[in-house]
């Protein structure tokens, strides 16, 4: 399905549609602006919407009624008003005038949003914050949204019919190579959700000059000095289980402050009950996942007695979870779903080694002592990690908070400038 | 001792389990005894985990043979026998070139012959009246070793072909789709008074099946024609349609009734031709076993539960797949479930391992939107 000018069209019109978008761009280019109370407005009344369960129908049954109900209260009026002034500033579409130069942030203009198919609200909210900085948006659906982005877009336009010319929405298969350099040609901007095979296929897409905003793959981690309490692994332990380790913020690998292999032993044998305990509440049963785990870790088995060598990892199997005693640093994908990793990686080879995953750091966990959190703390910053929490919240969201590492509202924008007439 | 092998093979009601048991037993050990001699690898393993052959005495004893998860055969060259002695070789059709090598020897293809032929009779497919053939898969070139292409060039000798048209043609040296060639040869086919047989991808046959649909063209094949379905969805998971819709469609735009829709299973590790019955369900056939094991322990799991689907076979002597793990979930069903009247285990295939693609860096879009836990 299509969604263009409010209407849905059904996707054999894709070729017709794309035909005339550059016209109908133009057009609401060059007579419409989108102010961003008037968003914030029909949002505020759809979080109404939402929040009396208009789309409990369409959601999936592992969305829970208080996942829907946050959702909402993401959208009300306080809620945008709060993330538009933390990220642009209040007042951020007025000009200011210094010495007769005005400078006016304007919007981008026309935004591609290619959104990640394993959320069922981010491509909607992708296109949320292409919308409250004024945008056009053009939205490249998922395979697996199931229709819910498409009749969420009606239902705000039913809402407030000036945003009809400034949302369209796709369901153009990525390997519609002519569909998708269709759409890029029109966009200034580009914005990407995905793995690294996602974010490489958009950039050979991209027209040159046309703006990249990249929201890669991240890998979370823990970095833990001295010895932790029993409340700070349980919070470690809850954190790990309650996002499936599924999150970019999500800690895959637990790192020791030591050198001692001794010591990541004894502590993986001491976290594990902590695990099992919160593993036995939030139990994984997806099958598919735990195959994956069991027939990967089985073959890295065989590979070792083909190759002669004692397996490089050690498992601690416990009920729905496991710890892994890993004698490598890298930073790298667990299994998921409760089966983490813990790897030695003393303070001063932090640097060293998180740099040769710079591409994937963002948030770090930390457990320390209070004389040594401030320089750890410093330390994490300085290799490129943007976030580090306390472990329970490496997943916790605060309003108006940047994502890696930018504010996103400030990357759908443009500043111009221009000379005001002399007196 | 080769004898026990092509015995098995040689046994007239391919589904008589429980009377080949004894033989199959000992074809299974004489077949771990030679790899275990002939391929280094495996013998690592079997020390490993202090297996010899000799452990096989009874049915119960087979799921103690190393299990060898096909991605290994992907990654290593695993062979009991010099290439230059293997009959055959093929190639599994992996994404991202990432194939397994599996060579056949002579045994196995003598063995293999007796196996195709009692296998297509079990769905009447052997006939000696002339047909013409639509192949929805690749047409033979040197060079080409993958086993989708040599079984559906195979099948076309269960009955005389006058005339073969294949969907993937070989150009500029790579395969291209030609649907609306097939499309021009289907009509053409449809005119003459010889029975028609399909055999190829069930994507592809559903993609026909949709152009037919939209052009509003129907067919009605002379009597005898067989749609036969193999080699798997592959890539166009997308266009998945089940199977009773497949069904509708063949009848309805070929005039092909459901009892002359055939499906073949197998894989590149685990050559066995599995054949649906009329009601579509792939029993196991005397030639193999199937083990269902626990996804976590690995440990064999009793009829009707879920979990990693495990093949076994003493076919092959050339590369050691006697008994392999595949990346399917799947179930094996007491035989009397099944209302076809063969009392053998059927095998259903559930789906793949793995999980949806890690989420993406949705800590901040996701944790807005849904409270921080997914």
């Amino acid at each position: 399905m299509i969604l263009a000018g409010g209407k849905v069209y059904p996707s054999a019109e894709q070729s017709r549609i794309l035909a005339q978008l550059p016209e109908r761009i133009n057009e609401t280019r060059a007579a419409q602006s989108l102010p961003c109370e008037t968003v914030i407005d029909a949002l505020d009344r759809m979080s109404r919407r939402i929040a009396d369960g208009a789309f409990d129908a369409m959601l999936d049954d592992t969305m829970l009624r208080s996942q829907v109900q946050y959702a909402a209260k993401q959208l009300t009026r306080d809620a945008l008003v709060y993330k538009v002034r933390t990220e642009l500033g209040a007042d951020w579409e007025a000009p200011v005038t210094s010495e007769q130069i005005t400078v006016q942030m304007l919007p981008l203009g026309v935004i591609l949003h290619i959104a990640a198919g394993n959320m069922d609200a981010l491509p909607a909210w992708s296109v949320i914050e292409g919308l409250l900085t004024g945008n056009i948006n053009l939205l490249k659906l998922p395979q697996a949204d199931k229709g819910l982005t498409i009749q969420f877009f009606q239902a705000l336009i039913e809402e407030s019919p000036e945003l009809r010319d400034f949302i369209y929405v796709f369901d153009t298969p990525s390997k519609d190579i002519t569909g998708m350099q269709a759409l890029a040609a029109v966009s200034d901007g580009i914005a990407v959700w995905g793995g690294d095979a996602a974010v490489g296929a958009v950039r050979q897409l991209a027209p040159i000059g046309c703006k990249l905003i990249e929201w890669g793959h991240r890998l979370g981690f823990c970095y833990i000095s001295g010895t932790p309490s029993d409340a700070e692994l349980t919070a470690l332990a809850s954190h790990i289980l309650e996002t499936r380790q599924l999150l970019c913020s999500s800690c895959q690998v637990i790192y020791l402050d030591t050198d001692d292999r001794e010591q990541v032993t004894a502590f993986s044998e001491r976290f594990l009950p902590y695990l099992e305990a919160v593993a036995l509440q939030f139990p994984v049963t997806d099958p598919g996942a735990a195959a994956e785990l069991t027939l990967r870790r089985y073959t890295e088995q065989l590979e070792a007695v083909i190759a002669g060598i004692p397996a490089k990892s050690r498992v601690f199997q416990g009920k729905f979870c496991s710890v892994t005693v890993c004698e490598d640093r890298d930073l790298e994908l667990s299994g998921m779903y409760g089966n983490v990793l813990v790897k030695p990686l003393p303070r001063n080879e932090l640097m060293r080694t998180l740099r040769r995953s710079k591409d994937y750091l963002q948030t770090a966990g930390l457990i320390c002592a209070d004389a040594d959190r401030d320089a750890l703390t410093d330390l994490l910053f300085r290799c490129g990690v943007n976030r580090v929490l306390p472990p329970g919240e490496m997943s916790a969201a605060f309003p108006g908070e940047p994502h890696d590492g930018d504010y996103p509202l400030r990357r759908y924008t443009r500043i111009v400038t221009k000379r005001s007439r002399p007196e | 001792m080769a004898d026990t092998r092509q015995k098995l093979f040689l046994t007239k009601n391919p589904f008589d389990l429980t009377g080949t048991e004894p033989l199959f037993v000992r074809a299974m050990r004489e077949n771990t005894a030679y790899h275990l001699a002939h391929c280094p690898e495996y013998r690592k393993i079997a020390d490993a985990a202090g297996f010899s052959a000799d452990q096989v005495q009874g049915i119960a004893d087979l799921d103690k043979i190393p299990v060898l998860p096909t991605v290994l055969f992907k990654r290593h060259r695993l062979y009991s026998m010099p290439e230059r002695r293997m009959a055959v070789r093929a190639t599994s059709h992996g994404t991202k070139g990432k194939f397994s090598r599996i060579g056949l020897d002579w045994g196995s293809i003598s063995a293999g012959f007796w196996m195709v032929l009692r296998m297509a009779k079990t769905r009447g497919l052997l006939s000696l009246r002339p047909v013409n053939y639509i192949i929805l898969g690749y047409k033979p070139h040197r060079g080409n070793e993958m086993a989708v292409m040599k079984t559906a060039y195979g099948s076309t000798f269960l009955a005389p072909a006058l005339h073969r048209t294949y969907a993937l043609q070989f150009k500029d040296g790579g395969y291209v789709p030609d649907l609306e060639g097939v499309l021009q040869t289907l009509l053409r086919y449809a005119k003459q008074p010889h029975p028609v047989r399909f055999m190829g991808f069930p994507s592809y046959t559903w993609f026909l099946l949709q152009m037919l649909e939209q052009r509003e063209i129907r067919v009605s094949l002379p009597p005898g024609s067989f749609i036969m379905l193999g080699g798997g969805w592959k890539q166009f998971y997308r266009e998945r349609v089940e199977k009773e819709t497949l069904y509708r469609l063949i009848q309805e735009r070929l005039g092909v009734e459901e009892s002359h829709i055939v499906e073949f299973f197998g894989a590149v590790e685990h050559p066995i031709l599995y054949t649906d019955c009329p009601a579509h369900h792939f029993h196991v056939p005397v030639y193999s076993r199937v083990i269902i094991r626990d996804v976590r322990t690995l440990k064999p799991l009793p009829h009707g539960e879920m979990g990693l689907v495990n093949l076994l076979t003493p076919m092959i002597r050339a590369v050691p797949v006697t008994s392999v793990m595949t990346d399917d979930l799947g179930i094996l069903h007491d035989g009397q479930e099944c209302p076809c009247g063969c009392q053998a285990p059927w095998l259903e295939i559930i789906g793949r391992v793995g999980q949806r693609d890690i989420k993406t860096c949705a800590a901040g879009a996701a944790d807005y939107l849904k409270g921080g836990t997914p």
